[in-house]
């Protein structure tokens, strides 16, 4: 039986017999899978991207196999929402002292002995005698104070700006447990000294546990290993405060950076009230990538925009920082709603239909 | 079942295998001090003439070993009193250990108290809490006469009768419900 498809009964054929293709197959392969020095040819700069110049530098050459530029670019910079001011950089701020805790943790932890008959010694010795210890061991231990105060301060941001909401909950979580994991490493170095009065405090905070019903006692012991306050609790400690910790802090620090790119952060409450319900903005960020237009990406030196300019001119205001404005939904009366009500119109990278569910909720909102 | 789904699970189950192998004896090891008792110590801590039954006589003691000052602990000693339906051959032994946070308490004799400095936790002669925070009577801890030396043992809790139950820590309430809200750990001995 004849099959209607040559092509392919000459491919079954060829297979069959285990032949070398004649010359119209090798005509063919040719055309298909041209030699590595055409391709290059016909892309002249991949050259220069893939290191096989002798011109290229270092840089692109690791570059052009990681795309760091790429990433560099996405994260730093991405679309900045109208409106954002210091209070932005609090976040930053404490991931800074995080980083100054860990170095300086670092350092102290070559002179520290985690041994109960050993450990105030080895502190004595650090801040009486190392060169600059004082200095090293009064930054790691003012910088806690100050990194729970930046938290806090951060997270009234957060609040106060409303920008908790959709979509950026899951990012609100992941920053409530880096609070509690940062009041863990406090509890923790807090007894690392052992004096008198990191001892007294930790066994308070043990017994404070440990008067939780039911799962409080064997909690206590477990924090503990043991009945009673031991050789084991100081390096049990220890290891939680240097290594337990830090590594769950770093990598949801890295989750919550993620979620930052990949979002976009939110605009002021007193921008988003100020703008009309038609003008809804779209940051199409499409894979945590910005698209790199500077006129765009610059933010308007006047961070605090006034509500009287935003409603004259709302949609050149919006076209300065957003992407692309979406087509007005609801064309006919764009100023005339209650611009007030508007709270969860930044919608930050919901793409292009997205719009249509935000915007049910916003009518759920808005008195109609 | 088609065969890429038993390779699949089969695989899955080969890794789950190979975590388990080294996850459970991490977790076992980490959760190990929860279920161990440790050796019971008894120290001697003076002769029997050296504690009468009017008053508490301080003494000093060890009662964890390794990590030095910080593992010893302070203890009112006095011989039992029939005024308290004590027998007059056993000895007392408060501990020092508030039965709030775990503040070291001190005895004041002019008062016949034990006063706490952290909160105002306050204890009447035989340990009954009479005024704040404390929610049970203080610790004692378990006495013995060898070759006419008094040695001190464990530590145990008190109920508000002065029945001797398991330790617990310092903020857990004793007797009645509490016995079951507050479990008695692996951790500890059994009371006298």
């Amino acid at each position: 039986m004849k099959s209607p498809f040559p092509s392919r009964t000459k491919k079954a054929d060829q297979a069959e017999n285990g032949a070398m293709p004649g010359e119209n197959g090798a005509v063919a392969q040719e055309e298909v899978k041209p030699t590595r020095k055409e391709k290059l040819s016909g892309h002249k700069d991949l050259a220069v991207h893939h290191g096989t110049e002798a011109g290229a530098d270092v840089a692109g050459w690791v570059d052009s196999r990681t795309n760091a530029s790429g990433i560099f670019t996405a994260m730093m910079s991405r679309h900045v929402p109208k409106g954002t001011n210091w209070f932005y950089t609090l976040g930053s701020a404490t991931m800074f002292i995080f980083a100054m805790q860990a170095i300086t943790g670092v350092f102290l932890s070559m002179y520290y002995t985690p041994s109960a008959t050993q450990a105030y010694a080895s502190i004595t010795h650090l801040t009486n005698d190392v060169f600059l210890g004082e200095f090293v061991r009064s930054l790691h231990k003012w910088g806690s104070s100050l990194m729970i105060i930046l938290i806090f301060l951060h997270m009234a941001r957060t609040f106060f700006f409303g920008a908790y909401k959709y979509p950026r909950e899951l990012n609100w979580v992941i920053g409530v447990v880096l609070l509690i994991l940062t009041m863990v490493m406090g509890l923790t170095g807090y007894l690392l000294p052992f004096d008198q009065r990191s001892f007294w405090a930790t066994i308070v905070a043990n017994n404070i546990t440990a008067s939780g019903p039911i799962v409080g006692p064997y909690l206590a012991d477990f924090l503990r290993a043991g009945p009673d306050f031991s050789a084991t609790t100081l390096s049990r400690f220890y290891a939680l405060h240097m290594l337990v910790v830090p590594g769950l802090i770093g990598a949801l620090i890295g989750a919550h950076l993620f979620l930052v790119v990949k979002l976009g952060t939110t605009a002021p409450p007193w921008v988003r009230a100020a703008r009309p319900k038609g003008a809804q903005r779209t940051e199409s960020v499409e894979a945590g990538v910005a698209v790199a237009d500077s006129d765009e990406v610059s933010v308007s030196s006047n961070g605090f925009v006034s509500n009287g300019s935003d409603e004259a001119t709302p949609e050149a205001d919006e076209a300065e920082v957003t992407e692309a404005d979406s087509a007005p939904e609801e064309p006919e009366a764009p100023a005339a709603e209650p611009a007030a009500e508007e709270s969860t119109t930044d919608q930050g990278p919901v793409e292009g239909g997205g719009s249509e569910s935000t915007d049910a909720v916003d009518d759920e909102e808005t008195p109609s | 079942m088609t065969r890429r789904k038993v390779f699949v699970v089969a695989s899955q189950a080969l890794g789950g295998l190979a975590g388990a192998a080294v996850v459970l004896p991490v977790v076992g090891f980490a959760l190990a001090p929860v279920f161990q008792r440790g050796r019971e110590r008894w120290e001697s801590v003076g002769t029997i003439e050296d504690f009468g039954s009017e008053t508490y006589k301080q003494v000093v003691f060890t009662e964890i070993l390794g990590i030095g000052e910080a593992g010893k602990t302070t203890a009112y000693v006095r011989q039992g009193s029939e005024e308290y339906g004590e027998d007059p051959a056993e000895f007392i032994a408060i501990s020092t250990r508030c039965a709030h946070l775990g503040c070291p308490v001190r005895y004041v004799q002019a008062a016949a108290n034990f006063i706490c400095p952290c909160h105002g936790g306050a204890y009447d002669f035989v340990g009954k809490r009479i005024g704040g925070p404390p929610v049970r009577p203080l610790d004692r801890f378990q006495t013995r006469v060898t070759n006419k030396r008094v040695e001190l043992g464990p530590r145990y809790s008190v109920t508000n009768q002065l029945k001797a139950v398991r330790v617990r820590d310092p903020g857990e309430f004793t007797g009645g419900i509490w016995e079951y809200l507050y479990p008695p750990r692996p951790t500890t001995f059994p009371p006298p």
